[in-house]
Formats: structure tokens, sequence, C-alpha cells
């Protein structure tokens, strides 16, 4: 598996974990009352902080995965060849690490996707409003389409890493 | 009928001739990860014109000799 796989694969992960924290604290809270449905307050700022913590989760995964893959990429190569110098070992997870063309039109290409789901979500967001649903619930669409979008994104990554893009 | 060009290329001969270069090696001449070069050896991405002169210079040919064309119809 390649080092754009590994990477959505983490991306998706996180995203997935993310958006489960929120749902299991939000719905908790407004099982217990703490939370109401027409308080856009306490909505919008249950999500504002889970923006935060998303942010910050994916910094602190990310740089785990990569010095963990830096690491277990400077062990193979060592097994690989014992006489391998730390110049060539630099070399081979920078050439890893590398985003060339094909992984940027699949970026391109996934974008597109996640593009279109946010879009989907934002009309269903507005479709509830119109059908009379309280505003926290159009919010919740809202924010749940923009991290299915980031995921769909990530998945479509993973189909064209797999199948092939052209 | 549409007619489809399929992309072909000769790289995995190449790499055997030229004393077995592994993916990675031929990845670092071109200039390009080894998830691109597996994708183009089968056939599974059409690389850029650059890439392609990068590919056919990283094995000394000329690029006619790394990649060629086929027309399919569609059905």
């Amino acid at each position: 598996m390649s080092y754009q796989e590994k990477r959505t694969i983490v991306n998706i992960a996180t995203g997935l974990l993310v958006l489960a924290i929120y749902f299991i604290d939000t719905l908790g809270r407004y099982r217990s009352g703490a939370i109401a449905l027409d308080d856009l307050e306490s909505w919008a700022v249950a999500m504002l902080i889970f923006i935060g913590i998303y942010i910050a989760i994916s910094i602190i995964i990310q740089i785990i995965f990569h010095i963990l893959l830096a690491i277990s990429l400077a062990a193979q190569k060592k097994i690989q060849d014992k006489t391998t110098c730390e110049e060539e070992i630099e070399k081979s997870i920078d050439l890893e690490f590398t985003d060339d063309e094909m992984v940027k039109l699949i970026e391109l290409k996934s974008m597109r996707v996640g593009f279109s789901f946010a879009w989907i979500g934002f009309i269903v967001a507005l479709v509830s409003l119109a059908l009379n649903y309280p505003p926290a619930v159009m919010l919740n669409i809202l924010i749940v389409s923009l991290f299915g979008g980031s995921v769909f994104s990530d998945i479509t990554q993973l189909y064209y890493y797999r199948k092939g893009v052209r | 009928m549409a007619k489809e060009i399929v992309i072909t290329n000769n790289i995995r001969k190449l790499r055997f001739f030229a004393n077995e270069m592994t993916q990675q090696e031929l990845a670092e001449k071109a200039g390009a990860s080894r998830q691109t070069i597996i994708a183009i050896e089968a056939g599974k991405y059409s690389p850029s014109l650059e890439m392609a002169f990068r590919i056919a210079e990283a094995f000394g040919v000329k690029i006619d000799e790394v990649f060629g064309y086929e027309i399919k119809e569609e059905s």
C-alpha cells in the first residue's frame, strides 16, 4: 500500500472518528436536556468547538502518522540493504512522500465528488428549513454534509488509487 | 461508432533489459512516485507528455519505444 493510500485511510478514520465523537456528545446533551433544538447559540458553540477539535486531532494524527511512516520506511530500507547511508534513506523517504501529477489529478477529481456531496447536503438542509424543521436540524445536516463531503472525497481518492485514473 | 485510444507501454520489458531496474529506481530517475510508476505500468494511468519523456529519458530510449497506442472501437 502506497503512502497516499495510507494517508487517505488515516484521513477517513480521523473524519469519521470526530463525527462520531460530535454525535455521541451532542446527542447525549440533547437527550439530557442540556441543549434544546431551538437553542441555536449552544449548537453553534458545540459545532465551533468540534471544528477546532477536528483541526487539532487532524494535525496531531498527521504528525504521528508521518513520523511512524518515516521510521518504518527507514527500517525497511536498512533491512533490505544494510550498507544504505542516511542520505539514501532520506531520499527514498522524500520520494515516498512526493505528490506528483497523478496524485494531484486524483485529488482534483475526488475534490469534485466531495464538493458535490457538500452541495447536496446544503440543498437538503434548505429543504429541511422549508419543511419547517428546527434550524438546529439544518445546522446538523450542514455539518454532516461538510464532514461527509470530506470523507467521500477521501473514499473517492482511495477508489482512484486502486482502480487507476485516466 | 466512437473510437477510444488506449495507451500501451513497454515499461516492464524495458525494466527487465535495464538490469531488472526496480519500480522504485525508475520512480527516482523519472521524478515520480512509485505509486504512479506502478499505475502507468499496469495501464491504469496515462501519464502527461512530460512524464512520458522523463520515463523514456530514464531508460535512455526514445518515447515511442516506451509508449504506444491502440485504437479500440467503443460499442
